[in-house]
């Protein structure tokens, strides 16, 4: 469950902030500054904040929600696709920031180059910026990735915790614990720490690598 | 000291009949600095010659479409021109048409080389020409790999990286990116030769002259330097805070530079630092 809600944000995510990424690094203006704040919004706010938001947005009791419910044909809070929504807006900052950053480094001089080569904007982006970038491109996939599989608050919130359905890792371990469960509890949490270590362990081996191979 | 002037071997006299023109119209502020200027290319090598912060990159990127200017109405004008054939409008601001830079056809190659690290020089220099639309396109894109690596000598280098490459072969593979553009109706060259010593310096006009006489491409190039001015016998745009101060042969536009530079060379001789 867990890994099926990780993998599929983590997807969906790099669609969402490549695009916009680029264009907040891009560019400079009021308009940028604001959807880069709204983008980092979920950093500051309590994960139970966006959950309830998205709950009463995603259920029949507001008119967003009722809207949804026609078209997907069933309610999505309290089930996969609805926790797939709120992954991917809790996580959205931490696959959006790592890419700004990475598209900024990029030396505008290569992109005008593209651009005076004759170069359509998409294809500068991806045969110039985004190889150029990789680096933060991983960073984000690993962020994302990881900050899924640990987030909690809102999956509750959200989620309701239904075996099966919407209980992941995290929150089966909140239920051990609250059960006095202790032994299971450690198992689990063993679980979450030793996939994250091997996790990072591989992302920072593998950019110290090519570090070295760059020279 | 007469020979410092003298036109180096390759002399770009030739003048091309069917050469594009090119019709550049451009107003715009930078901080303190107006640019106000209004001129024709109609030979082969133009050079836009002026003092630093006098507006000439900005000229430049302006007709490369870099950004978009306060006021700009440039036109390219194919190269056979027929009675009745009107050019393409690359902007126009006071009909808001404004074509993006890679729809241009001005390729300017920057003072700063900024080759693709990521890519091999083969990579580099096929970039501004990926994939051929027709056989006939195939044709001329098969010509240009062949011919550009030799002619700018870059047949042993094709599969290095940018990082291992010299300051005289990354400058030579940055031309060569540069001319190899498919799209390219003008080549704009900004201050392409700066810092570069004298032989390496020669070795590239001469590799542009004969891409020039290959590609009937037109070039503008931008300077402060007299003595490369001269080398190049080229028509001279004088700029001077952001205006045309003069148009004309080189001799002519440049004689009281060369005067002046002339007199310091002598004085120099007669009373050595």
């Amino acid at each position: 469950m867990t890994l099926r809600l990780a993998v599929g944000t983590t997807a969906i995510l790099l669609v969402v902030a490549l695009p916009l990424a680029w264009w907040i690094a891009s560019g400079h203006g009021a308009g940028r500054a604001l959807v880069q704040a709204i983008v980092a919004l979920p950093l500051v706010l309590p994960p139970t904040v966006l959950g309830f938001y998205l709950l009463v947005a995603l259920g029949p009791l507001s008119a967003p929600g009722r809207l949804l419910i026609q078209i997907v044909g069933h309610p999505l809070a309290f089930s996969f696709s609805g926790l797939l929504v709120g992954s991917v807006i809790y996580s959205l900052p931490f696959a959006v920031q790592p890419l700004v950053s990475g598209f900024s480094a990029v030396d505008s001089a290569y992109v005008e180059t593209a651009a005076g080569l004759g170069a359509s904007p998409w294809r500068t982006f991806r045969s110039v910026v985004l190889p150029l970038a990789r680096g933060s491109l991983l960073t984000s996939a690993v962020l994302t990735f990881t900050h899924t599989v640990g987030e909690f608050g809102m999956v509750l919130m959200l989620g309701g915790n239904i075996p099966g359905a919407t209980k992941t890792l995290s929150i089966s371990l909140y239920d051990k614990v609250q059960e006095f469960n202790y032994g299971a509890a450690n198992q689990t949490a063993l679980v979450l720490v030793a996939f994250s270590l091997v996790t990072l362990v591989v992302v920072y081996w593998r950019s110290a690598g090519r570090r070295l191979v760059l020279g | 000291m007469a020979n410092l002037f003298r036109p180096s071997p390759p002399q770009v006299v030739a003048i091309y009949p069917h050469m594009s023109r090119l019709s550049v119209q451009l107003r715009h502020n930078v901080g303190k600095l107006q640019i106000d200027v209004d001129f024709e290319l109609t030979q082969p090598w133009t050079i836009l010659f002026g003092p630093s912060g006098s507006g000439k990159t900005t000229i430049l990127r302006a007709i490369t479409g870099l950004f978009e200017p306060d006021f700009a109405h440039i036109v390219s004008y194919p190269r056979l021109v027929s009675p009745t054939s009107t050019g393409i409008t690359l902007i126009d601001t006071s009909s808001g048409l404004c074509l993006p830079a890679h729809k241009r056809g001005m390729v300017i190659a920057s003072q700063k080389p900024s080759l693709f690290p990521h890519m091999t020089v083969l990579q580099n220099i096929r970039f501004g020409y990926p994939r051929a639309a027709s056989s006939a396109e195939q044709d001329r894109l098969d010509k240009l790999t062949e011919t550009v690596p030799k002619l700018f000598r870059l047949d042993h280098l094709l599969h290095r990286r940018p990082a291992e490459l010299s300051g005289g072969e990354t400058q030579r593979v940055h031309l060569a990116r540069a001319t190899m553009a498919g799209s390219i109706r003008v080549l704009l060259l900004d201050e392409p030769f700066t810092g570069l010593d004298r032989a390496l310096r020669d070795e590239l006009i001469t590799d542009l002259l004969l891409w020039q006489e290959e590609s009937q491409i037109p070039i503008l190039s931008v300077t402060h330097d007299v003595t490369e001015a001269f080398q190049l016998g080229a028509e001279v745009i004088k700029i001077a805070e952001g205006r045309v101060v003069q148009q004309g042969p080189v001799a002519e536009v440049l004689a009281g530079e060369r005067e002046r530079l002339m007199d310091q060379l002598n004085a120099a001789k007669k009373n050595p630092a």
